[in-house]
């Protein structure tokens, strides 16, 4: 019954021309990509590029589609005609002209992605958040993502095949909440906008934490990423860096570095395993 | 009226795409359903594949020789097969694909060709996909193929190859072959492949030297190019291109010497010469004086 389900359902979206772009995605030369993993701010960003790049009205959760479309929600066909900065989260595409790639401390992607799992229903209440980051780590893909890999993957895979190429930034997440400001004033020229201080300041307000949560309380029925989870559990949630050091055990924290920590601290996270050896090291 | 046209030719590729749909015919593509224990057969397009796909098909099925009939059934490509025709299939499969980096691709068998080959063998293959005329001039063709124009969804060769060896390389599930290796001891280097095949436990395979021997003959440029004849109105591949144009063109390695300008070996290294010696390539601009530096493209960091 469900095998007939999925294939009625994805017999009438194509019929009606509705299947969601996603990989089949047409890009253009001037597309402009804001790429990430999971979790790692990209709903935010939408927000931030969003307001920046349009004057006329504020973004919420129910016309981000309009302003910063994400690539797996809408048909290609619809995507042709909405502005080109579009949301993806896929690995290396090499036909993607211009990214801005988000990048996030995995060990603070490791507690959102546990509460989006909750709130998604993947997981239980009470489920073991050491269990949930030994497999999130452990799995080469996210299973029912299954083209988008683990997050050194990920990163990588951008970082290694497109660094130090004229229509690349990198951004790590941590820099863009601390301050936002220089961090949108840089990237403005790959938009093509003139940052001005007004423009800059007004997309920081308009995408600030507080205001996202507040929109999420009236929106989150109506959004597509949130109307059918857990209300209990938000989707913006503390939009803060550093929570994974109350929140992670020490086991949880080891096992992460142990697999990712090069990649680490090429991207300027520190190792709380380094750390520990330095202190070893004074004490002996 | 252009729009119009524009317009109907879109209408019509919604209602073939539904068609495919309605009766289970999807192409499989970047939408190809992956088992845990697939394995994959990559390269940038002109690279030895279909080659490879000879000799392993004549390797693992040693029943019947490998045709270009028959091929689709034991190591299919997915460009052009249908996503339920793969899935039918007898498991584990092996699949040929073009694609950059897939990480969800669980084993590889990645093949890589000199460059400068391959923008040789893939100018030849443009013209007999009408892509570009006859008297199109290569040292057009060789910038257009560095910036990867042709059949940009799988990227330029860098982008290719440079994905999946600094990703992968330390994986013990990816293998990577190089052509020039495979032609200089086609033998020993399937043998190698047999020893990873083993371990992704794919089927069991007769590696025998004589089974060796066997696959090598059957996968023989002059065999390939004879059945070409007989079944290239057929194939996939080469059905609907230019019959005046030979798919299975010269099998060497080394042909750039004579076919490209000295401009165009200097184009691609210096867009790609670090990460062609990587690959143990030797460079023309080495041989001649200090080459510039690589600003286009850093590499494989080791």
């Amino acid at each position: 019954m469900s095998r007939l389900g999925t294939y009625l359902k994805a017999v009438t979206s194509t019929a009606l021309g509705r299947t969601p772009a996603g990989r089949g995605l047409t890009v253009f030369p001037d597309d402009i990509f804001l790429v990430s993993y999971f979790r790692s701010g990209s709903t935010w960003s939408r927000f931030l590029f969003g307001n920046f790049i349009h004057q006329d009205e504020p973004v919420t959760f129910t016309n981000m589609d309009r302003f910063v479309p994400i690539i797996y929600d809408l048909p290609d066909r619809v995507l042709r005609n909405l502005p080109r900065v579009l949301k993806s989260h896929e690995c290396f595409d090499p036909r993607y002209p211009h990214v801005i790639y988000i990048v996030r401390d995995p060990r603070d992607v490791a507690v959102s992605f546990y509460y989006y799992n909750l709130k998604t229903r993947v997981i239980p209440d009470g489920y073991s958040m050491d269990e949930f980051v030994t497999r999130w780590v452990a799995a080469n893909v996210v299973p029912y993502a299954d083209r988008v890999g683990c997050w050194q993957d990920h990163v990588l895979s951008w970082v290694r095949l497109r660094e130090g190429k004229p229509g690349f930034r990198l951004v790590r997440y941590e820099d863009l909440l601390a301050d936002p400001v220089k961090e949108l004033t840089r990237l403005a020229p790959l938009l093509g906008i003139e940052p001005t201080p007004a423009r800059v300041e007004r997309a920081v307000q308009l995408s600030s934490a507080s205001h996202m949560q507040s929109l999420e309380k009236t929106q989150s029925q109506q959004w597509v990423a949130t109307k059918d989870t857990r209300q209990d559990i938000p989707f913006v949630r503390e939009a803060k860096s550093g929570g994974w050091r109350k929140k992670l055990s020490a086991t949880a924290v080891r096992t992460i570095e142990q697999a990712w920590g090069a990649t680490m601290k090429e991207l300027g996270y520190d190792l709380v395993m380094d750390a520990n050896s330095k202190q070893e090291l004074v004490k002996g | 009226m252009p729009a119009a046209q524009g317009s109907m030719q879109r209408f019509f590729g919604a209602l073939a795409q539904a068609g495919r749909v309605l009766t289970g015919r999807q192409i499989a593509g970047r939408g190809l359903t992956v088992f845990p224990d697939d394995v994959f057969l990559v390269s940038y397009p002109r690279s030895g594949n279909t080659w490879t796909r000879f000799l392993l098909g004549n390797l693992i099925y040693q029943d019947a020789a490998v045709t270009f009939s028959n091929i689709e059934s034991r190591i299919p490509e997915i460009y052009f097969n249908r996503d339920r025709f793969l899935r039918q299939l007898p498991r584990p499969r092996m699949l040929k694909s073009h694609e950059s980096f897939q990480p969800h691709y669980p084993r590889v068998i990645y093949i890589v060709r000199d460059p400068r080959d391959v923008a040789v063998s893939f100018y030849h293959h443009n013209v007999k996909a009408r892509n570009i005329p006859d008297d199109y001039p290569m040292a057009s063709f060789v910038p257009r193929f560095i910036a990867g124009e042709f059949d940009r969804k799988f990227g330029s060769w860098r982008d290719n190859v440079l994905s999946w060896t600094v990703l992968r390389k330390d994986d013990p599930w990816f293998l990577m072959l190089r052509y020039e290796d495979l032609k200089r001891d086609t033998a020993h280097v399937l043998a190698n492949v047999v020893v990873f095949l083993d371990r992704c436990s794919f089927r069991k395979i007769d590696s025998s030297p004589q089974a060796l021997q066997r696959a090598v003959e059957l996968s023989s440029p002059e065999r390939m190019r004879a059945l070409e004849k007989q079944e290239a109105g057929s194939w996939v591949l080469t059905k609907g291109t230019r019959s005046d144009k030979p798919f299975v063109r010269s099998a060497t390695s080394g042909g750039w010497k004579s076919q490209l300008s000295r401009e165009s070996v200097a184009a691609i290294e210096s867009a790609w010469g670090h990460l062609m010696r990587t690959m143990g390539y030797e460079l023309v601009s080495e041989q001649t004086g200090p080459l510039a530096p690589a600003v286009s493209d850093q590499g494989v960091r080791s």
